[in-house]
Order: structure tokens, then C-alpha cells, then sequence
């Protein structure tokens, strides 16, 4: 049978089968793990290599500086870096989640490095691992812990932040046996937890206290704890592998080794097995059964991943993990499942044989899971002929089965698309369906991009049709920097280009890589483009262009980034740059004017001053006049307001307002002198007019007569203002006398008007028959109720329309019929009034 | 009655909207705990009780205080300011803050942003050296629902703003506000400007589209058809004329805010001295949803016939003895508060309205209109300044004269003017300054085009039924809107046909249909003027950049009940106004 091969290579652990699968042959050369300290990322990450500093190791045909070495998970190389940092010996190394490897040296200081190899953060754990050297480092997801010299423990849960926390005091005598951590995400406490074998007991060691756990336990010899920090497996000094819960309250295997040789390591398998690395010997041992055991000749270094573990030697890099429950119903010997049934029936057909059909009848009933079966299989396949033709035999079965979820086999292929595109040697990533799973489309995407594969980036967010713009935001930078001698309009273009094709990019976020990248000129180009203008005026801010952004902010209308723009270059420009920036634009001169005028008038002075505006800065020295009002220097408003008056002088359209400030310091003057002879306060800030009554009410005629020619009051208002000032003190008989003086301007109204207010009818009829015009005389009797007369009056009137008579008659009427009706209404409902 | 109004029968989810705002609030109200005190400034509470019941907002643990310069009194820790973004806010909080200091008082203090933060208010905070002092947060409201088909952007000042200081921050607030209207609405496929403001406003939507595209993918087709921006510039005549409705009347006689009137308890027979009564005024009242609108004229017969079949009931139930004929009776009592009430504010109205003082003045404002005796208009004018009767009447009359002779001959100008500050004050130098950068009382500088327009837009209806209109005109008793023309003819016909009057008008006039939206690809959409779903009539959008009157609103609710009427409408504006309330705007003493 066809699976024969495939099965032959699998071993039996109990009742389950493990395979070991090379998946890369290692592209570099005169790699020796033996001879370095190496440290490899989780979910086929990048692996990094320096030459160990703890070891004494012959020197070759090489630099005796030390080397920082970057490969990819099959050997490629990123990049290297020569180690010159200073701080003693290399203590720990180890990748964060983000791919970024973390050095930790002798003397605690922690180098961050990118995959790159440019060092791109560095900070110290901290005064006491400066004075006692770091001697052990613990890394656990982004966190570690450290020790040094003098039994101190420190951790630093979040590498991302330089919080270094003083664990307590444990009292060690010496080093312990062996140091587990237990990621903070696993913890109840939610800190980091340490596991330490110390004598014959284990201590666990948190921020805020320490317990001891397993006592008699037995000096142990190594320890690891399993990814989601449920059990531990732990290696005792006589020989015995045991696996517990975390807490060391429950035994849950325990096997006796051949030898008490502690392993090198220890990890891991998935949840199901654990592996033990000697020298020349990697031990599997499981819940039951007899362990498998593999040799090799080459040191080796196990990478614990969330389904299996890789195995990483000089030579090659091997993927260790169980055969998934699919992949053994198809090609475990002698199956006769659905599935494998299936995969065999393709056999028949490829091979035009009878028996396909054969096979097909047999497992009608079960075809949609011998489908499911053979399309999960494909995806745990690293060898494409194998994906191949597991999705064949799929879509085979699909075509006789009538209920079979179609999108899996589409959907499977995408997957597998995408992680032969990533497992290919060049790119190096070797994720399996279910690291991939775990690990996202995105942070894969982010990883490809990180380490400036964009094409395969971009391919596959455009494959999965997600949003490209960071893929190609990240392009954008990274060839912005890296095409420094690339002249600007060439390089515009070129990005342009790209960035064209996704919409909603931020070209002001490219700008800003541009300015600080040193390429201000590019920046000012590429924002041009910036469809969001309230992105793109910071910006130009930022890279000095301020009356483009003036221009811009004015242009779109928002006048919060017109301020915006306003105060950045009201701080930058002296004053006068600024005055002549802003005039030109109406927008910003009137929002910088309204401002102003609350809050810097001085200032507004000087600008209207500079711009030639003289009647403005008048306007700003009247108003101000007002707040000299109890200044006691009396003479100081009135300067202020002939300040104003000679500077309205000097336009010709504002003669009028000239004349106003002069008449009114005159009349500030007289109101100052009247307040003064009749002790009265009751002048000052009053109108000519106002003046006029007041002085007629406190019956100085004399001073009235003297406002009157002063500020050359005509007749017509003269009349008015002293009949109602005559009015209002009912003093009738000077009223009369008044009117008697000469023939009043315009006519007897104001007196009959200003007797008719006062509900004076008999004064009233002293003058309504003087009124020439039978319209008003009609008019005037009708308000005060003599409706014969009034009648008789508008008969006179030449009123073709009898439009005058209709609304004579509601001036009488209406008030009265309209009250009636609501009297009548209001009677119909006793109590309505009273109750709503 | 609540002054919160029903908002069921309205064209689009306003009601939406409301919620929103109000969770938002609430929201800011929750996230600071514990017992505070809400500072508002007075205008924005005013708003509010379009949205939210202070009771409601005391049950978040909040005390109400109005901002004013004095500190503010009270015992808690908390403080929230809930303020515009307004210049002088800013001053009296810091003035606040500073006064807590010096009396060694700790508070925590928070400053919420209506609608937004502002870099000018904050550059004032950082001055005043409180903004450290301050967290700082925005209540994005943008827009609130006045009644079922008004919307009003809040905005008191935006004509002032603009047209006098140059300050286009209210247009910006338009344009965002119609923008996220286009978020839960559709992109409105067509737009009609005129006026300067309407221009700028539709370009800055243009931009603001480009920026944050409206994401219509669950909108179908676009819930308002069409948006039609009108500049209050173009159409400063009809504000300064007396509105002849009943709402328009009570608005410019006792004045109507946020929603509601206040008059002395004795006008609505409750015999209580100098005590005032709140009366809420908006379409949840049935009875004043019907007679709002009508020439007052016409509403005094509506009351006399419902009060007369009234009492009709009321003989009948006397001599019945079956109980269903007394359900029905009491059924109908319900509505006896609402007649009361109206009985009641028509019967303080027309005592207003029948004194000879205001005949006049409706007789000089049709004249003025007609704009055929200039002298006797000038002559009017000059004698209520000479008998220094109240500013805002005769600033309003100085208005219409200016604007239906394209101002006034230089040396009539000088003249009223210097008449003016003598009778009023030299104080009054800069209210007559603003007037004359607004354009609103100018020197003559062209021969005015008054006349022409008003025979093209028939403004003058010689034919006026009050109860029977037929002609919009009815709103002010023989005076047909301006602005009310022009939206009716953009709705009949477009511009194209009367450009030629268009460019008497002041500003721009623009027609545009927006492209590139995914509803039109889409085979169910055809022509815009179809009837929608549920058999609604496509929307209008009318937005008053600038304020509108109520009786502007009833002309605009009279011409979507005419029968054949092909669009609903829906009204925007900055603030309702009427001439008092937008020459008030404009009245700036100095010092």
C-alpha cells in the first residue's frame, strides 16, 4: 500500500506514534553548536549564535572578536554584528515575543538587539547586579529572572520595561540545583513565579513570598515546567524522571532512567511526552510504556514549539512531534478506515485500476469523514508531493459525497499555500498548521515584514484580503531609509507608486519617517499627498513649513488648526514676520484678531499699527476710554478718547467716527461740569439725549438749552425729547407754554403722543385739533376712545380704500370684542381657569 | 408636558441622535464617581433640556451650577465644567480655579468640550496656568432635535461670528454635523447652495468627506435626498419683519427658549404674585401642532369654534344618561388643559397685539418691503430714534431700510447714525460698526435691485385669506418670504432658471450631485424624486446658516403639506431667531 513508507518511519510510544521529519538541511556552514551559546525563537523563529565565552574553545581561521551571528531556522544568515559591548561575560540570551534578542551581561546590563543585528535598546538591571556579577539568567516568554553573586534574585517581568523587582530573600548557601519560571500568564498571582531545587526540597519564590514546596522531594537535578505552566517534570538526583503538578502535590509519572546522569535537557513534546538529551542520546518518555530512544552523533538543541519540539544540530533542523490522529488513520499499517480507504482509492484511480470504485462503495456512508480526514492530514504534511495528493484524494471523495463542508479543501490550500511560501529555505520560518494557528496571519505578516520580506507580506495580506497599508507603510520606511542616495523626486515617484495602490494610507505617517530620516524636503513632497489634513499640518509643523501649513489649515476651514498653526508661528517669528504672514490671509487675521481682542490687545495694537489700520487701534483706545471711567485723574478718558478721534482722522472714511469720539469727549466734559455744579452722579455715561431729559427733569433749562446748541441738536428731536421730559414730570402748564413758543416743527404730535402715554385725555385734547393731517387727528381720537370724532375726522381724510376706517375700528374694538370672547369662553367651563 | 419633544413621526431616526448625545453624557456624567457638581454655561444648559431632565442629571450625583465670573459655591470635591468652547469660558474657569487655590480649597477638576477641545481655549488654560489642573475631555454634541422636523446646530452667535469677526468656527461645526448625519443617513446625493457661509460650508463637507469617508455599506439608499444650504445673509429682510403666526407671534412678543415660554403665572389664570410659569411649546402638545402654524388671526377662530363645540358637550352630557355618550365626553375633556392653555397665551397675545404702537410698525414694515416711499420709511425711522424708542425695534427697522435700498446715501448715513449715538449713546459706535461690516446698515454703494427681486419672487401678495391660504405668504400677513421662495423654487426647478435673479442676491449659488457613491451602481436605485419605501416622500434638508424664524418654519411646513408637494422637508439651522434676538448679536457696547 501507498502509505506503507510513510508509516514505516514512525515510532510507537505506548499506543501513540511520534515522527521525526527533517525539515531543513542547515545552509550554514562552520556552524558548531558545541562551541556557542545559541538562542532560538519559538514558532520557527530566527536563531542567534555567538561564540560561548564560558567555554575555552581553539580558534580557527577567525577574528578573536566575538561575532553575533542571525540566522533563520534553516541556517540562512540575517545578520551579524561584531560583540563589543562591554560587561563581562555573556550570561543569558534569549528572544522575546516580538523577535527581539535580549543579551544579558555579567555586570546586569541588558542589550536589546533586532533581527538586524543593530542594537536598538539597552538598560542595567540595577545597582546590586551591577556590584555582584550576574551569574544565571532565566528567561521565560518576556520575562527573566537573574542571580548573582550573592544569591540575590532579581526579575524583570516585562523585558519591555527597565522595572527590575528585588524577589525576597531566599538565604541560598550557594547556587540551587536547578531554577524553573513559570510565565506570569500562568501564575494566579499574575507575577512571575520562580521554582527553585534547593537541598532536598523545592522553594517557589514570588514577589511577595516564598514557599516551600515537596519536601524529601530529593536534591533534583533538572526541571521544566510545560507551556501552560499546569505540570512540572523534573529530573531526581537518583535517576528518576518525575512529572507533577505544579504545585508538587501530585506524581503523575514516574519513570527510573538507566543512568542518575542528569540530562543536558530536558523539555517538553507537545503535553504528552517528555525528552531527555544526553550527550549522544535523545530519550522520549511518555505516561506509559517503553521510552523511544534516538542517537546522535552531533550535539543538539531542542526548541520546545506548542505542538512538538524541533531538534536543531549542526547539520539539520527536525520537527519531533506526535502523528496527529488523521494522519494514522490513513497510513497507520493495515488501516482499513474510511480515510485510508479513500487515499487508496485515488491510488486505483491514478492508476486507472476497477478498484477505486471498489473502495468507494465500501465507505459511501463515511465519505464526508474520510474527506475531513484526508484534508486535516494535508495540512500536518511538510512534504508537498504528500499535501498534494491527501487533498487529491479529498476532492476525489468530495466529488461522490453529497454533504461535505466544500470550503475545506479551498481553505486548506490557502493555508498550505501560505506556509510552503513561509517554510521555503530562503525565507526560513518553518511554522507547522498548528503553530500557525496559534501564532495568527498577523503577527506572521508583522514577523515578514520585520524582517523586511514585504513581497511575501504584501502577497499574502493581499492573499487573505487584509488590510495592507502596515505591510506597506513598513516598505515605505524601510526604503526611505535604506535609498539615502536615492535623490528625492525619484524616490517620491517610486513610493508613490506603491502607495497609490492601497487607500487610506497615511502619507503623513511616511512623511514623518521622511523628516526623521533627515530627508525634509521628501517629507514636505510626500505630505502634499495626505488626503486628512489634520495629519498633515502637525507635520508640516514639524518640518518647518510653516505658512504651507498656514495655508493648508486655511484652506480646509477648521479654524482649531488655523490656531494651531497661529501660536507655532506666533512663538517662532518676530513679531513684525508674524504680522506680515497673517495679513495675507484673511482666515488667520481675523481668528488671530478675535483672540486678540480678548487677550493680547497690546500686541493687537502693534499689528493694526503695522498693517496702517488706524482707525482700528482708535476703536481699541475708545473702548478702552471706558475703563479710565474711575481713573481719579477725571482729564485721562477724555485723552484717550482724543487719541482716538486724531487717529480717525487720518482716513478719510472714517471722518464720521472722528467727529463721534470728538463730541463725545465734549460731552464727557459737560457731563463732568454738570455732575460737578448740581452734585448730582447722574450724568456721566448718559447719551446727548439722556442729558438733554435729565436736565429738563431737574429743571435746569439752561443747561439743556446749552447741550442742545452745543451738539447742535435739530428741532425735530428737540421737540420730543422736551415734551417727554415735561411729560414726565406732568408738568402740563410748562408742556403748554412750550407748545405756545413758536409753531413746533412737526406738528402737535409729540404732544398729543406724550399726553395719550401718560393717559392725560383732556391734556390730550389741547392739541389734537391743532394737528393738521385729518389721518393722525382721526387717529388720535380714536386712541383715546372719542369715536364720533374720530369718525368725523376721517371723513376729511381722503381715504379712497376706507382702509383707515377698518382699522380705526379695530383699534376701538378689538381689545374689547377679543376679551369678550374669551370671557364668554372662559364662563362656559366654571373653574377651568383655576384648575389648569 | 415635557419640554423633551416626541420625536416619533419624524422624517429620519432623530430620536437616534437624541440618545446618543444623551448616553454620551451620561457616560461622562458615570465615568467620574461619586457626588459633583456640574458646571454649564447657561446657554448649553438651556440646550440641554432638549435632551436630558435636570432631575435626570441630579440622579448621576450631580449639582447644577451656571458658569458665571463669580466662583462657584458649593461643598463638593468634584468639579465638571460642561461648556462650549468659547473664549471667555475659559477666563472665568481659570478665575475660578484661582479663587479655590488662594482659599487653600482642593478640587479635582474636569472641563468637558462642547462639542470639541479647542487649541485656542486650551492656549488660554495653559496661560491662566490651570490647564495642569484640569483633565480634560469633549462632549461631542454637535446637534439637537428641537421638534419632530427642526434640528438646531446651537450655534447663537455663528451670523455675528462670520459675518462681523471673520470666525468661521460655526461653519466647521455645520459641515461636521451634516457630515455625521451622512454616517447614519447616506450620503446626501445633492446639495444647493447660496450664500458665502452655504459655499464654505459645502466645501468644507466635500473635504470632510474626502478625509473620513461616511461608510454607507448599510445604508441603501440614502435617507435624505437632498441638502439645500441657504446663507441668512441672502435673506436678511424676512427676519426683521414681524412674524403673523401664533408661534411666530409668542416668540417675538414674550420670547420662546429652548422649547418653552415664560410668563407671569397671572396670563395662565393662576393668581400668584410676580410669580413666573414655564409653558413648554412644541409638537407633543396636539392642540399646538395644529394651531401653531396659522396666522394668529385664524388661530382666535380655531379656539372660539373648539371652545364653543365644547360647551356644545358640555350642555348635552348634562341631559345623557348613557355611559358610553360620558366617555366620550371625558375622553374629550383630556384636551381641555391644551385649550386652556392656549385660550389663555391667544388672549395675552392679542392685548399685544391691538395696541396701535404695533400697527404702526406693521404698516411701516410692509412699506419699507414694498420699497416705494423711501421718504416716509426715512422720516419713520428718524422719529423713533428722536423718541429714543427701545434699540433692537429700531435697529430692526434701520436693517430693512438699508437692506431694500442697498444702504443709504451717504449723507442719510451720517445722519442716522450721528442721530443715533446721540439719542442711544457714543458706546453704540461699535454696534453700528458690526452692522456696517455685516452689511446690515451700509452706505449706499449700488442702485438697489429690491424691487426687481420682489416682483420675481412675488414677495408681495395682494390676495391674502388668512384661513384659507394658498400662498406661503399668509406667515406675514402679505409678505411671501425671501428665503422660503428660493428653497421653493430650488425644489420645484433647480437654479438654472432664475440665475440671473440668483446674482441680485448676495454669495455664490452652487448645484451639485455627488458621484461615486456605492448606491448608485446599485439596480434598485433609479431617480431621485421616486417614492421611497413605506410610500415616504424623499427628504429636504433645508439648512438656515444663521438662524431661522418660526414663522420661516411654518411657511416651510405649509409648503410640504401642499397637496403635490414631491418632498418632505426637514429644517437645520444655527438657532432659532426672530429680529430682536439676531440684532441682539449684533449689539456691542464699548467698554
Amino acid at each position: 500500500m501507498a502509505g506503507v513508507s510513510v508509516a514505516a518511519e514512525w515510532q510507537l510510544l505506548y499506543n501513540r506514534y511520534y515522527r521525526k521529519s527533517e525539515i531543513y538541511q542547515m545552509q550554514w556552514k562552520n556552524v558548531d553548536l558545541a562551541r556557542n551559546k545559541i538562542a532560538c525563537a519559538p514558532f520557527g523563529g530566527p536563531i542567534a549564535v555567538i561564540r560561548d565565552d564560558a567555554k575555552i574553545v581553539q580558534l580557527y581561521a577567525e577574528s578573536a572578536l566575538r561575532k553575533l551571528r542571525i540566522f533563520t531556522a534553516s541556517g540562512v544568515l540575517i545578520s551579524e554584528t561584531i560583540w563589543k559591548n562591554p560587561g563581562g561575560r555573556l550570561i543569558g540570551m534569549s528572544w522575546t515575543d516580538d523577535l527581539i534578542l535580549v543579551c544579558i551581561t555579567q555586570d546586569g546590563s541588558v542589550y536589546f538587539y533586532n533581527i538586524h543585528a543593530e542594537l536598538v535598546n539597552t538598560f542595567s538591571l540595577g545597582k546590586e547586579c551591577n556590584e555582584n556579577s550576574v551569574v544565571e539568567c532565566l528567561f521565560s516568554g518576556n520575562g527573566v529572572v537573574c542571580i548573582n553573586e550573592a544569591f540575590e534574585i532579581f526579575s524583570l517581568p516585562d523585558l519591555k520595561m527597565p522595572k527590575t523587582v528585588k524577589l525576597p530573600d531566599c538565604n541560598l548557601e550557594g547556587l540551587p540545583n536547578c531554577m524553573a519560571v513559570i510565565d506570569p500568564q500562568c501564575t494566579k498571582s499574575g507575577d512571575i513565579e520562580l521554582l527553585m531545587g534547593v537541598g532536598d526540597h523545592v522553594l517557589s519564590v514570588e514577589e511577595d513570598g516564598i514557599q516551600q514546596l515537596a519536601p524529601g522531594i530529593g536534591p533534583l537535578q533538572k526541571m521544566v515546567v510545560s507551556r501552560r505552566g499546569e505540570y512540572v517534570a523534573c529530573f531526581t538526583h537518583d535517576g528518576r524522571l518525575l512529572v507533577l503538578s505544579v504545585d508538587f502535590s501530585n506524581v503523575i509519572i514516574e519513570y527510573t532512567c538507566e543512568s542518575s546522569l542528569p540530562p543536558d535537557q530536558l523539555a517538553w513534546c507537545g503535553l504528552d511526552s517528555i525528552l531527555l538529551c544526553w550527550d549522544d542520546m535523545l530519550l522520549m518518555v511518555g505516561p506509559f510504556g517503553d521510552p523511544v530512544r534516538y542517537i546522535y552523533d552531533d550535539p543538539i538543541i531542542l526548541i520546545p514549539e506548542n505542538d512538538g519540539v524541533r531538534i536543531l544540530s549542526d547539520k539539520t533542523m527536525e520537527f519531533l512531534h506526535r502523528v496527529p490522529d488523521s494522519t494514522v488513520s490513513i497510513f497507520q499499517i493495515g488501516s482499513t478506515s474510511p480515510a485510508a480507504l479513500l487515499y487508496d482509492a485515488l491510488d486505483h484511480f491514478d492508476r486507472k485500476s476497477a478498484k477505486a470504485d471498489e473502495n468507494l462503495r465500501l465507505i459511501r456512508s463515511s465519505l464526508p469523514e474520510a474527506v475531513e480526514a484526508c484534508i486535516d492530514a494535508a495540512g500536518y504534511e511538510y512534504d508537498k508531493y504528500l499535501q498534494r495528493t491527501l487533498l487529491r484524494a479529498a476532492s476525489y471523495g468530495q466529488t461522490f459525497a453529497s454533504h461535505v463542508q466544500r470550503d475545506s479543501i479551498r481553505e486548506m490550500c490557502k493555508i498550505l499555500r501560505i506556509l510552503n511560501g513561509v517554510r521555503s529555505v530562503e525565507i526560513g520560518i518553518p511554522l507547522s498548521i498548528q503553530q500557525y494557528k496559534l501564532l495568527t496571519p498577523t503577527v506572521l505578516i508583522n514577523r515578514l515584514v520585520y524582517a523586511r520580506k514585504h513581497l511575501l507580506a504584501f502577497r499574502i495580506s493581499e492573499f487573505l484580503s487584509m488590510n495592507q497599508e502596515t505591510v506597506l507603510m513598513n516598505w515605505t520606511c524601510t526604503k526611505i531609509s535604506e535609498s539615502s542616495a536615492v535623490p528625492d523626486s525619484t524616490l517620491l515617484e517610486i513610493l508613490l507608486e506603491k502607495l497609490k495602490t492601497c487607500k487610506g494610507i497615511s502619507y503623513a505617517a511616511v512623511a514623518a519617517h521622511a523628516d526623521k530620516s533627515g530627508r525634509r524636503k521628501l517629507a514636505a513632497m510626500l505630505v502634499q499627498h495626505e488626503p486628512h489634513g489634520s495629519k498633515q499640518i502637525p507635520l508640516l509643523l514639524s518640518i518647518g513649513e510653516e505658512d504651507n501649513a498656514l495655508t493648508k489649515a486655511v484652506e480646509i476651514g477648521d479654524t482649531d488648526l488655523v490656531y494651531l498653526v497661529l501660536f507655532h508661528i506666533l512663538q517662532k517669528r518676530a513679531p513684525l514676520d508674524f504680522f506680515v504672514t497673517i495679513q495675507a490671509r484673511t482666515l488667520a487675521r481675523d481668528l488671530f484678531i478675535t483672540y486678540a481682542r480678548s487677550f493680547k490687545r497690546e500686541f493687537l495694537k502693534d499689528f493694526f499699527l503695522s498693517a496702517g489700520q488706524l482707525h482700528e487701534v482708535a476703536f481699541l483706545l475708545w473702548a478702552e476710554s471706558w475703563k479710565h471711567a474711575k481713573n481719579p485723574i477725571k482729564g485721562h478718558r477724555i485723552i484717550v478718547i482724543k487719541k482716538a478721534h486724531e487717529l480717525f482722522k487720518n482716513t478719510k472714511e472714517h471722518m464720521f467716527e472722528s467727529k463721534a469720539a470728538e463730541e463725545h469727549a465734549e460731552l464727557l466734559k459737560i457731563q463732568h461740569e454738570l455732575e460737578a455744579t448740581t452734585k448730582q452722579a447722574v450724568f456721566v455715561d448718559s447719551s446727548i439725549s439722556d442729558t438733554i431729559r435729565t436736565c429738563i427733569v431737574l429743571g435746569n433749562h439752561q443747561a439743556a438749552n446749552k447741550v442742545k446748541t452745543t451738539f447742535k441738536v435739530s428741532e425735530k428731536r428737540w421737540y420730543w425729547l422736551k415734551v417727554f421730559a415735561l411729560a414726565t414730570i406732568r408738568d402740563w402748564t410748562a408742556l403748554e407754554n412750550f407748545s405756545k413758543e413758536k409753531r413746533p416743527p412737526i406738528s402737535y404730535r409729540p404732544f398729543v403722543e406724550a399726553c395719550t402715554d401718560a393717559g392725560e385725555k383732556s391734556e390730550a385734547l389741547k392739541y389734537i385739533p391743532k394737528l393738521a393731517d385729518p389721518r393722525e387727528r382721526a387717529e388720535a381720537y380714536a386712541r383715546i376712545g372719542m369715536e364720533k370724532e374720530a369718525a368725523e375726522a376721517a371723513s376729511q381724510a381722503k381715504d379712497g380704500e376706507g382702509e383707515l376706517l377698518g382699522r380705526l375700528k379695530m383699534t376701538l374694538s378689538q381689545s374689547a370684542s377679543a376679551t369678550s370672547i374669551f370671557d364668554t369662553l372662559r364662563s362656559s367651563f366654571p373653574g377651568v381657569s383655576s384648575q389648569f | 408636558m415635557s419640554q423633551i419633544p416626541n420625536l416619533e413621526n419624524a422624517p429620519i431616526n432623530l430620536a437616534a441622535i437624541r440618545a446618543r448625545a444623551r448616553s454620551e453624557l451620561e457616560i461622562i456624567l458615570k465615568n467620574i464617581r461619586g457626588d459633583k457638581c456640574l458646571v454649564m454655561d447657561p446657554k448649553l444648559g438651556g440646550s440641554l433640556s432638549f435632551l436630558i431632565h435636570s432631575s435626570d442629571l441630579k440622579e448621576h450625583g450631580a449639582e447644577l451650577r451656571y458658569l458665571t465670573p463669580e466662583p462657584i459655591q458649593t461643598e463638593r470635591t468634584k468639579v465638571i465644567y460642561l461648556v462650549r468652547a468659547q473664549l471667555d469660558f475659559m477666563k472665568f474657569i481659570s478665575s475660578h480655579i484661582h479663587s479655590d487655590t488662594s482659599k487653600g480649597i482642593q478640587r479635582e477638576y474636569h472641563l468637558y468640550f462642547v462639542p470639541r477641545r479647542l487649541v485656542v481655549c486650551e492656549k488660554i488654560l495653559v496661560e491662566e496656568k490651570v490647564h495642569s489642573l484640569l483633565n480634560i475631555g469633549e462632549f461631542p454634541l454637535y446637534m439637537i432635535p428641537l421638534d419632530e422636523d427642526v434640528l438646531s446646530f446651537e450655534l447663537d452667535l455663528a451670523q455675528k461670528e462670520y459675518l462681523v469677526d471673520g470666525d468661521t468656527t460655526c461653519l466647521w461645526h455645520i459641515a461636521k454635523a451634516i457630515h455625521s448625519l451622512e454616517f447614519s443617513f447616506g450620503i446626501i446625493p445633492n446639495i444647493m447652495t447660496k450664500g458665502k457661509a452655504a459655499a464654505r460650508v459645502a466645501d468644507m463637507l466635500g473635504c470632510l468627506q474626502a478625509e473620513e469617508p461616511a461608510n454607507t455599506s448599510d445604508v441603501n439608499v440614502p435617507e435624505i435626498n437632498t441638502l439645500i444650504l441657504l446663507d441668512r445673509e441672502v435673506d436678511m429682510v424676512t427676519p426683521m419683519c414681524s412674524q403673523m403666526t401664533y408661534e411666530g407671534l409668542l416668540d417675538e412678543f414674550i420670547g420662546i427658549n429652548n422649547g418653552a415660554l415664560e410668563v407671569d403665572a397671572s396670563v395662565m389664570g393662576v393668581q400668584q404674585e410676580g410669580k413666573k410659569t414655564r409653558v413648554p411649546l412644541n409638537s407633543s402638545d396636539k392642540l399646538y401642532k395644529e394651531i401653531r402654524d396659522l396666522n394668529f388671526e385664524v388661530v382666535i377662530q380655531v379656539l372660539r369654534q373648539k371652545a364653543t363645540s365644547m360647551k356644545q358637550d358640555y350642555t348635552d352630557i348634562t341631559n345623557t344618561t348613557q355611559v358610553s355618550e360620558l366617555k366620550d365626553f371625558v375622553r374629550k375633556l383630556h384636551s381641555l388643559p391644551e385649550m386652556t392653555r392656549h385660550i389663555n397665551l391667544a388672549q395675552h397675545l392679542s392685548t399685544l397685539t391691538s395696541k396701535p404702537s404695533f400697527h404702526g410698525k406693521l404698516d411701516m414694515e410692509q412699506t419699507l418691503v414694498e420699497a416705494e416711499s423711501y421718504e416716509i420709511c426715512f422720516d419713520y425711522v428718524e422719529e423713533l430714534i428722536h423718541k429714543q424708542e427701545p434699540l433692537e425695534d429700531v435697529l430692526r427697522l434701520l436693517v430693512l431700510l438699508s437692506i431694500t435700498n442697498s444702504g443709504l446715501p451717504k449723507k442719510n448715513f451720517d445722519y442716522l447714525r450721528r442721530e443715533f449715538l446721540h439719542s442711544y449713546g457714543f458706546e453704540h459706535i461699535s454696534t453700528l460698526y458690526n452692522l456696517e461690516k455685516a452689511g446690515l446698515f451700509k452706505k449706499q454703494d449700488s442702485k438697489s435691485n429690491w424691487l426687481t427681486i420682489k416682483r420675481a419672487f412675488q414677495l408681495v401678495v395682494e390676495n391674502r385669506d388668512t384661513s384659507n391660504p394658498k400662498d406661503i405668504s399668509y406667515v406675514f400677513s402679505g409678505y411671501a418670504p425671501l428665503s422660503v421662495r428660493l428653497i421653493q423654487q430650488a425644489m420645484r426647478s433647480g437654479w438654472r432658471p432664475i440665475e440671473e435673479i440668483l446674482k441680485l442676491l448676495p454669495g455664490p449659488h452652487s448645484e451639485t450631485k455627488r458621484r461615486g457613491m456605492s448606491y448608485e451602481k446599485q439596480p434598485g436605485y433609479t431617480s431621485s424624486s421616486e417614492i421611497l419605501d413605506g410610500g415616504r416622500r424623499p427628504l429636504v434638508f433645508v439648512v438656515f446658516i444663521g438662524g431661522v424664524t418660526f414663522a420661516e418654519i411654518s411657511a416651510l411646513r405649509f409648503l410640504s403639506s401642499q397637496e403635490g408637494m414631491a418632498y418632505e422637508l426637514l429644517v437645520g439651522t444655527t438657532r432659532i431667531v426672530n429680529g430682536r434676538s439676531l440684532i441682539e448679536t449684533f449689539v456691542d457696547k464699548l467698554g
